[in-house]
């Protein structure tokens, strides 16, 4: 007896039967759209490929928890370090808002296992972190820790006030007093190296703006960079990739050739809604880990799934392997700030996201050289 | 399938030929004429037509961490591409990795060296690499501002140590050599420090620019990498600074090979009322009396380009000058880094001298073998300016005509008016081909005898230089054409050249604690796997020598 590994309306079908229906979907479809895209390089490869050819509108499901990074990065510009680099450098560290210590839990780990041992001014010294948060906002648990208390949405008028300061500006009351937010200013602007980890999206595009610009003025006369932590790392590396091979973080359609990138009306959201203008959409879930779960798509789909039983309603259901846990895989890794490469754990008979893909494609192929 | 070229002008100074004759493709390689009458199963008529070997590029920032986010920063940079094709040398720059095969290809080159790879950043560079299609590419992996490296220069460990450090380096990173890039400095401004010198010590190491260069230097020679240390001098862009700097470092090579990268961004003296003069005769000479050296030029072209730099303390200065108005720098592992937009302007007096440097140094270094054809893509141009800069190399009168255009203050600031030189097709066959394929160690390519790979680009030969070197009437790559009129005709993808020397692994376990302790990182993440690419063959391995 053998796993099923395909479905067409939900009935088990072969692989073959599966990838003509795939196939024959596609055929038909005015704008199909590419997403989830919860895969490795590998799987984002061939489903950027299949996308190209098929001039379909390409997101991943969770790029609207890295949007507001990617935004304010390239309309302002950034102050970006490597966690491993902060480790052994930064002597003082922000932890900034309610969200950074719990989704940026391994980063922050980073910095209250090890003190600085980098630097003059830095080497030697214990680590000084400070949160500037609500009265929940966990702490990095370190006893050289101090918390200003500060409600989530009043922090970036308060770093306004810091930036104000220190040029020299006065600024009208806010919601810390002046001493407050004097004490913060120190804490920054003494730093032999200072660090500030953050959640871009609970800051919006706007609050990052102001973060990266804070970090910006003190450069001036110190020395600050910035760890921006983000929900949704493999979003990170799709758009990485995404940028590479098509020249924008998703988000995008490749119409006819190359890429057009529009991020309000090329989000996935927004075409699996029906919304959109795409009728039919390829959903790529085959990573380790829990992701929210795809709203229910009011388009029909082709799923590509680690977990067939969440790919109830999909026309036709493709069941593959886990990138990185089933076979080898290239995952992008927040702690490392890049891509790693990650031996399987164990083996599996499934397909790789990619080799159905990569299929689907050949498929199509096939039947244009039928019709031809 | 023997493959015949037939009665084209055979440009080759590696054999010495300039005149016409066949050249023979079987198998991917070039092979000696059929000695038994065997006629060819294919022939491509050449006659009228150039033939060289495919070229070289030996320094272009292509791929890896700092290109993607150059490319995150500027997607309006993209969208021109798009929207306008043909019409800035912004909408002309190849953007994707895609765009940078197929573009390169349409132009003859066949081989490109990535110049900055960062050891973190060795799978991404990679990754990219290996979705560039057509052309081979290769990498120099950064060293010389990593903590390992200045500890153990500190610590007075051996030479023999430092090798192994190194050697780890390039095989985990598939590096085909090693770049230092503004040594020390960018370790100085994470502490702090706004100017850095060559004889300037790094805080807390107390370890100089110049010990950095001359311990890896002596590392490169020692492991047989057959590519000199590739260097970035401090002070890139500073006027005076920068000619101190690089006219120290070239004293410094002291008869041992050395590279200089991108010397048109040290030629700047402080001389006439703006406090901005050429040095580019000076520096010319200088390179003329030290055989030891070989430099790259990176030519300024006018227009829309970003910077791209692993040397953080410059890219930070440079920040304050951003057209648009925005950057990003990078406090990473060792050199970190920055990309800063640039906007380089006919009219303005300063971009139109640096345009003028780089032609003076290209014309006033004698010998073309030990200069190279760059504009440190896209810093001081996109690649895809290279055939302007052709022409601007081989007919004087193309010069007249751009110098009319700049400024009269530039003008009378540089002696590019009164030089007569116009390189021959022989010497660009040279400077591209032949010794960028000295340089590197891989004689496998950049001529056309027996035995080399069958990587050839045909030109149809024109009063319009520009024109002749910006699409290729052919180009074959492992013996497969490509390129047909200027245009991709078959799609596929090279590989990366690589050196592989065998690790010490006593090295390998320090390094493994040192990475885990250190860091928080396991060393396994800074290895590139030949399966992570996704390739049959990514890699071909050059060897070192003996
Ligand atoms: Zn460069």
């Amino acid at each position: 007896m053998t796993v099923d590994t395909a479905w067409i309306d939900g009935r088990p079908a072969t692989l073959e039967d599966a990838l003509q229906a795939a196939a024959g979907l596609l055929d038909g479809s005015r704008l199909p759209f590419v997403g989830g895209l919860r895969t490795d390089v590998a799987g984002l490869r061939s489903a950027l490929s299949l996308a190209r050819r098929i001039g379909a509108v390409v997101d991943h499901r969770l790029s609207a928890a890295i949007y507001p990074f990617i935004v304010a990065a390239r309309e302002n510009g950034a102050f970006l370090a490597a966690p491993a680099e902060m480790r052994r450098r930064a002597d003082r560290v922000v932890v900034m808002g309610d969200e950074a210590a719990e989704i940026g839990a391994d980063v922050i780990r980073m910095l209250t296992d090890a003190s600085p041992d980098l630097g003059i001014g830095t080497r030697g010294s214990e680590r000084l972190f400070m949160t500037l948060g609500s009265k929940n906002a966990a702490s990095p648990g370190s006893t050289a820790s101090r918390h200003v208390d500060c409600a989530s949405s009043e922090i970036v008028d308060v770093l306004g006030m810091v930036r104000a300061g220190m040029a020299g500006r006065r600024s009208g009351e806010g919601a810390l007093g002046e001493e407050t937010v004097a004490t913060i200013t120190s804490f920054l602007t003494d730093a032999g190296f200072c660090c500030i980890v953050f959640s871009p999206a609970e800051f919006g595009e706007l609050g990052t703006e102001q973060i990266f610009g804070l970090v910006a003025d003190l450069n001036e006369t110190t020395r600050a960079s910035t760890l921006p932590v983000l929900a949704a790392a493999d979003a990170m590396g799709a758009a990485l990739q995404a940028t590479w091979t098509a020249g924008f973080p998703l988000r995008f359609a490749f119409g006819r050739g190359a890429g057009e990138h529009d991020a309000a009306l090329n989000a996935g959201e927004r075409q699996l809604s029906g919304a959109g203008e795409a009728d039919l959409a390829i959903l790529i879930d085959a990573l380790d880990g829990a992701a929210p779960a795809e709203a229910k798509a009011a388009i029909p789909t082709i799923a590509i799934t680690a977990d067939p039983a969440s790919a109830g309603a999909a026309r036709i259901a493709f069941h593959v392997a886990t990138a990185g846990r089933d076979y080898d895989g290239v995952l992008y890794e927040p702690r490392f700030g890049s891509f790693v490469a990650k031996a399987a754990q164990r083996n599996s008979e499934l397909p790789s996201a990619a080799a159905i893909l990569d299929a689907l494609t050949e498929q199509l192929g096939e039947r244009a050289r039928d019709a031809a | 399938m023997l493959t015949r070229l037939s009665g084209g002008h055979v440009v080759d100074p590696a054999s010495g030929r300039d005149g016409v004759a066949d050249i023979y493709v079987e198998d991917g390689l070039v092979v000696d004429p059929p000695s038994n009458g065997r006629a060819a199963d294919e022939t491509i008529d050449c006659t009228g037509l150039v033939v060289m070997a495919g070229a070289i590029d030996i320094h272009s920032h292509i791929a890896g961490g700092h290109v993607n986010t150059a490319r995150l920063l500027l997607p309006e940079w993209h969208r021109a591409f798009q929207a306008r094709p043909g019409e800035t040398a912004l909408s002309k720059v190849g953007w994707t990795t895609e765009e940078t095969g197929l573009l390169y290809a349409e132009m003859g080159f066949t081989t490109v060296v990535e110049p900055a790879m960062a050891p973190s950043s060795a799978l991404h560079a990679h990754l990219e690499l290996a979705d560039t299609p057509i052309i081979d590419k290769a990498t120099l992996v950064v060293l010389g501002n990593d903590d390992m490296l200045m500890s153990m220069i500190r610590e007075g460990e051996s030479e023999s140590a430092i090798a192994d450090y190194v050697a780890w380096t390039v095989s985990a990173s598939r590096a085909l050599g090693v770049k230092c890039i503004n040594a020390g400095g960018s370790a100085a401004f994470k502490e702090n420090v706004r100017k850095f010198d060559f004889d300037d010590a790094v805080p807390d190491y107390g370890v100089s620019s110049r010990q950095i260069v001359k311990t890896l230097q002596k590392a490169v020679t020692s492991l047989g990498i057959p590519h000199p240390l590739h260097v970035h001098c401090n002070n890139l862009g500073v006027p005076g600074a920068s000619s101190d700097s690089i006219e120290a470092t070239i004293r410094a090579a002291e008869g041992d090979p050395l590279h200089l990268a991108h010397i048109q961004f040290y030629g700047y003296g402080t001389e006439g009322k703006r406090r901005f003069s050429s040095r580019g005769q000076a520096l010319a000479d200088l390179v003329n009396a030290t055989p030891e050296v070989t430099v790259d030029i990176g030519q300024v072209m006018f227009g829309q380009t970003v910077t791209i730099s692993s040397d953080e303390l410059r890219q930070f200065a440079g920040s304050k000058q951003a057209s648009p108005k925005k950057s990003i720098i990078f406090d990473h592992e060792a050199n970190g880094g920055g990309v800063v937009p640039m906007n380089y302007k006919e009219k303005s007096y300063f971009n139109a001298l640096q345009w003028a440097i780089g032609l003076e140094l290209f014309l006033l270094i004698e010998d073309p073998s030990r200069v190279f054809f760059t504009t440190d893509h896209p810093n001081g141009a996109p690649f895809t300016t290279y055939p302007d800069i052709f022409a601007l190399l081989m007919d004087r009168s193309v010069r007249a005509r751009w110098l009319e255009a700049l400024p009269k203050s530039v003008v009378k600031m540089t002696a590019l008016p009164e030089i007569e030189r116009e390189y021959t097709l022989g010497e660009i066959a040279t400077m591209t081909r032949a010794s960028p394929a000295r340089l590197l160690g891989t004689p496998d390519r950049g001529h056309l005898g027996a035995g080399a790979v069958a990587d050839v680009a045909v030109y149809r030969p024109g009063e319009d230089k520009a024109k002749m070197f910006g699409k290729a009437a052919y180009v074959l790559k492992d013996g497969d054409v490509v390129v047909k009129d200027g245009a991709v005709v078959k799609r596929k993808f090279g590989r990366a050249l690589t050196l592989r020397p065998e690790p010490d692994k006593a090295m390998k376990t320090r390094l493994d604690r040192y990475f885990d302790d250190r860091y928080g990182l396991s060393a396994r993440w800074f290895e590139v796997p030949d399966g992570a690419l996704g390739r049959d063959e990514p890699f071909k391995v050059v060897p070192c020598r003996a």
